[in-house]
């Protein structure tokens, strides 16, 4: 009941904005706020009555009976933090947009609940079509942010976004549908039920094409290297909330469902596709970082940099290693801290001057000592100093990169990347060069002589300001100096889906088609009973 | 030939159609006079009748023989189904087409008579059960439809609309005449049960095969010239372009619904065998193979049109792509298991696209049509309720949830997706980056309405009749992209009977 409470009330607080007129406009930014507070308190709520085994607070109700769709929400260690994650900074974001947005105030709240609760959704869903649903209202909502509130090739840049998106996730589908089909023809049942289908074992090959398509969605999301041109384009051209969404929360939807979806269902094509997977990674971490080092624009920057740490994370995913696995979700969590900040952050620069061209600037810690200190705590939060949340994720991605040799064989699975040893140590350089194109910026911008007479008069944070970074930088610090508040949630979860995997690829008998759980008939109604711990 | 007069209840909402048809033709000529704008409500009155009566009758259409004058039509669900969607295009194109032609001078009262003509011609088509009545369902249609297309007498591109769309018509219907000539003359029978009966005698009868495929594929060919199909699509973008708007709605819903359920009985049912046509699956490979071609051409050429009812034209064949995999899986999946489908989307598309053309109707004015994409630009904050509005048809016409488009195609999917048979599978991969395609244009709309500034300010339709029509289309739209349920199960009860 909480879940459905959480995920809807966004939209519903969208609806009734739309009955505020629209020359409110303070009154509607603050009702926005409200809601998303509202919002962020109850998703606080999850954290109660929690327990570590399979997924919490189940939602499952019947939704089209005869092709066996069900509205099934859960969260377990590894959607929870992602939905605390798109609550906590949703509010941050509307707060921070408090005067960038002056045209078209009420629509650009409505459009920022109804993404809210996209995101929501989609993190939650348990059933495969609930899943596709969700994805796919996230996408027109930021499409309307990147168009209407974007720049001047905004135009360009939201087309781009939709096309790219569109064409992983429809190709999603169709694999959603094919499993779907298939499963019907082994067992009788028509079911999306997430629990269910990730027990169906196909045929290697089936895998294979299954998975390029999940796979190709989710990558065009994270964005891996050589998906990421929509990247850039759309982070440049759209406003700062917009960035600040985009990298905070939506680019975790690639890996997060890699991980959830692709990895789980289809366990054989995984370990065939984890090299290049990993080869894409380790490339876009360096070619993310080179790009980011050779950029002018502040926020073309950061977004190449959202390119090198999300490819971090898929890294770490496919290294298949707990604590790899862990890291990556944590990776997840400090980048949308960081980078929501640091897009943050841009932003109040850009509504002070109407540029972000890194030249312009030099000297402001002159003029803007608390917007120094603010700026300084967020990049060396990104650069992953220890101490800071960047720090704990990456280094437990390198570290169980390292080590996943022996862990995996261990286990006596198979080796998901040959030489791991070297996918770490060529990953590690991305550490280093995101310190140099980190401070290179700082140092651009902040230090120096104050020579252009534009930044002269440059005001520091207001009480806003300060009220939208606060959050911030306290959560990358918790993030960085106390990590098991956060891993003793999302440790177990990965642990489960780990074991679950090992045992879906120990149940395949050949090439045939056969079930992972071979006795008696599935029952999709009474399996998040079996499974959910937490309270309906 | 007997006649039983308990027959006649059966055909009720038909004959209601009729009526109305004639009372509305007198009522112009007798009662006419200047004042006009009584005759929308009464049709759209006489339509919620008819649609009345469907509806009481779904229940008992349910079971025992529907078969009525001796076997000429079949008034089963199927028919019932598609009759509800006929009624209510015929009551929605009505509400929207009386402002629009009082708005640019052209309403006369033959219109209102001619379109509900034309939709009594649907019907009998949805209900043909013999080559026969397929025949007169098709003819009193199409008719209607010529002439409605050039009902705007002043407008020189709606009379070139009309004398084209009646040239290729009349050339298409030679071509289905011809066809089921020879069809009858290798069965022997018109009447759709016996020719099911006889097909596998003249399938194996070597002599009388080729005559039986060639006959059969000119029918095919003509249906596909209705349902808009390439290569039979020539006649689309000109005559939807120059269809007074209303028309162009009523033809892309209407007569494409009812050319589809034609089509279902002939193909899904009464030709339904392996052996029937070319090559090793049939028509099967011969409705995917038409079906890749409609959806690439509709959706390629669709990106390149600036003026918005030729988009809408060239989106309507590739939608007619879409459904043409639905009917490959008549013979893949199973009859009963696509049909289903294929009701459900056809029931989405109509909607979204009477909803759509109503929109491009209520934002013309007197001279100023407003068909051309740039001027559309600014709508969303000039008139952002039908900006709303057609951003939710744009998006359910791309197959974006939650919209009944959405689920049409999804479901549509399925059903092709059937037996995992790999060739469906990469028709089906073909649909889907069509689809990606589609949505690029159809955000073209999108895109000028909200993300530019407008030039000219629109004086749309000061009519609440057309808004209403809108209103409607958005909640079915809507309802039923997120409550598909009920579709579903009146879709897949809609069992048509020989």
């Amino acid at each position: 009941m909480i879940l459905t409470v959480l995920t809807f009330l966004p939209l519903l607080g969208a609806l009734g904005l739309l009955f505020i007129p629209k020359e409110e406009e303070n009154l509607l930014r603050g009702s926005a706020i409200t809601i998303a507070l509202v919002t962020f308190g109850v998703s606080l709520c999850l954290l109660f009555n929690w327990s570590d085994s399979g997924f919490n607070h189940v939602v499952d109700v019947e939704w089209v009976k005869s092709l066996g769709i069900h509205f099934h929400l859960g969260a377990d260690g590894i959607s929870l933090w992602l939905v605390l994650l798109t609550t906590f900074l949703m509010p941050i974001v509307l707060l921070s947009s408090w005067t960038a947005i002056h045209k078209k105030v009420r629509e650009f709240v409505v459009v920022m609940l109804i993404l809210e609760t996209g995101m929501i959704g989609t993190f939650l869903a348990l059933d495969l079509f609930v899943f596709y649903v969700f994805w796919e209202i996230m996408l027109i909502p930021m499409y309307f942010i990147i168009g209407i509130w974007g720049g001047d090739r905004r135009i360009y840049a939201s087309i781009k976004f939709v096309l790219y998106t569109m064409v992983g996730s429809l190709l999603m589908v169709v694999a959603i549908l094919y499993v779907y089909v298939k499963y019907h023809d082994i067992k009788g049942v028509w079911t999306f039920d997430y629990a269910t289908l990730s027990k169906l074992v196909l045929a290697p090959r089936e895998q294979l094409y299954c998975f390029a398509a999940f796979a190709l969605a989710f990558c065009i999301k994270v964005p891996l290297f050589p998906l990421h041109t929509w990247l850039p384009d759309a982070h440049v051209e759209a406003p700062t909330a917009g960035s600040a969404i985009l990298a905070g929360v939506l680019l975790k939807f690639g890996t997060y469902a890699l991980l959830r979806f692709a990895i789980p269902f289809f366990p054989d094509a995984t370990i065939a596709a984890a090299p290049l997977l990993g080869v894409l990674a380790v490339i876009g971490v360096v070619y993310g970082s080179l790009v980011a080092f050779a950029q002018k624009d502040m926020k073309k920057l950061v977004a190449y940099s959202s390119v090198a740490h999300m490819a971090f994370v898929v890294l770490g995913i496919v290294a298949w290693e707990q604590k790899a696995i862990d890291g990556a979700i944590y990776q997840m969590l400090a980048h949308g801290i960081a980078t929501g900040g640091l897009f943050l952050a841009i932003g109040v620069i850009y509504e002070r001057r109407h540029t972000r061209r890194i030249d312009e600037f030099g000297g402001i810690a002159a003029v803007m000592p608390k917007f120094t200190a603010v700026f300084l705590i967020i990049t060396l939060a990104s650069i992953g100093l220890p101490g800071l949340s960047g720090f704990v994720g990456e280094f437990l991605i390198l570290n169980g990169t390292f080590g996943s040799y022996a862990a995996l064989a261990k286990d006596a699975l198979p080796q998901f990347l040959p030489h791991p040893k070297i996918f770490a140590a060529v990953a590690t350089t991305g550490v280093i060069f995101s310190a140099v194109y980190m401070l290179y910026l700082f140092q651009k911008v902040m230090f120096g002589p104050l020579t252009n007479p534009r930044n002269r008069d440059l005001p520091d944070l207001g009480k806003r300001e300060l009220a939208v970074f606060l959050p911030l930088i306290v959560m990358a610090f918790w993030l960085g100096i106390y990590p098991s508040t956060f891993l003793k949630t999302i440790d177990p979860a990965v642990k489960t889906t780990m074991t679950a995997f090992k045992e879906k690829l120990k149940a395949q008998t050949g090439v045939t088609t056969v079930m992972a759980d071979s006795g008696g008939t599935p029952q999709p109604e009474a399996a998040p009973s079996a499974e959910g711990g937490g309270a309906q | 030939m007997t006649f039983d007069i308990s027959q006649l209840g059966l055909t009720a909402p038909l004959f209601v159609m009729m009526a109305a048809g004639v009372i509305l033709l007198l009522l112009e000529a007798f009662a006419g006079g200047r004042q006009r704008g009584y005759l929308m409500p009464i049709t759209v009155g006489f339509c919620l009748i008819a649609l009345g009566l469907e509806l009481t009758s779904w229940e008992a259409a349910g079971s025992g023989s529907r078969s009525v004058f001796s076997g000429l039509l079949s008034v089963d669900r199927m028919s019932i189904f598609f009759d509800c969607l006929f009624l209510s295009a015929t009551a929605l194109t009505a509400m929207v087409a009386g402002p629009y032609m009082r708005e640019h001078r052209f309403e006369f009262g033959e219109f209102y008579s001619i379109l509900v003509f034309g939709a009594s011609g649907m019907m009998i088509l949805a209900a043909a059960t013999d080559l026969l009545t397929v025949f007169l369902g098709i003819e009193t249609m199409s008719i209607a439809v010529y002439v409605l297309t050039g009902s705007w007498r002043r407008n020189a591109k709606s009379s070139e609309a009309a004398m084209k769309y009646f040239l290729a018509g009349a050339f298409a219907t030679g071509v289905l005449l011809y066809g089921m000539a020879l069809v009858y003359g290798m069965c022997g029978s018109t009447s759709l049960a016996t020719i099911a009966h006889e097909v596998p005698r003249v399938m194996g009868d070597p002599s009388s095969t080729p005559l039986f495929i060639i006959g059969l594929l000119m029918i095919v060919a003509a249906l596909g010239f209705k349902v808009a199909a390439v290569p039979f699509h020539m006649w689309a973008p000109d005559a939807y372009e120059g269809a007074p708007t209303p028309v162009t709605a009523f033809m892309a819903a209407g007569i494409k619904a009812a050319a589809f359920a034609t089509i279902i009985r002939l193909l899904g049912y009464t030709f339904n065998r392996p052996d029937v046509a070319i090559g090793a699956s049939g028509w099967a490979d011969l409705c995917s193979v038409l079906a890749v071609i409609t959806m690439i051409v509709g959706n390629v050429a669709a990106l390149r049109q600036d003026n918005i009812k030729r988009m809408l034209a060239y989106s309507s064949i590739a939608h007619a792509g879409y459904l043409l995999i639905g009917v490959a899986a008549l013979a893949t999946s199973g009859a009963n298991d696509a049909r289903g489908p294929l009701l459900v989307y056809l029931f989405g598309y109509t909607f979204t696209t009477l909803g759509a053309f109503g929109v491009v109707a209520w934002l013309g004015s007197r001279k100023d049509e407003r068909l051309s994409i740039d001027d559309w630009a600014g709508l969303g904050s000039r008139h952002p309720a039908a900006a709303l509005a057609m951003t939710i048809f744009m998006l359910s016409l791309g197959g974006v949830p939650p919209t009944a488009g959405f689920f049409g195609k999804f479901y549509l999917f399925r059903a092709a997706l059937g037996k995992t048979n790999p060739w469906m599978t990469i028709v089906i991969v073909i649909a889907v980056l069509n689809s990606v395609v589609s949505v690029a244009y159809y955000l073209r709309v999108v895109m000028a309405m909200y993300f530019r500034e407008s030039l000219r300010e629109p004086k749309p339709l000061p009519s609440r009749a057309v808004a209403v029509a809108i209103v409607i289309c958005i909640v079915l739209v809507l309802g039923f992209g997120i409550l598909p349920d009920w579709l579903i199960r009146a879709a897949s009860e809609a069992i048509p009977t020989m």
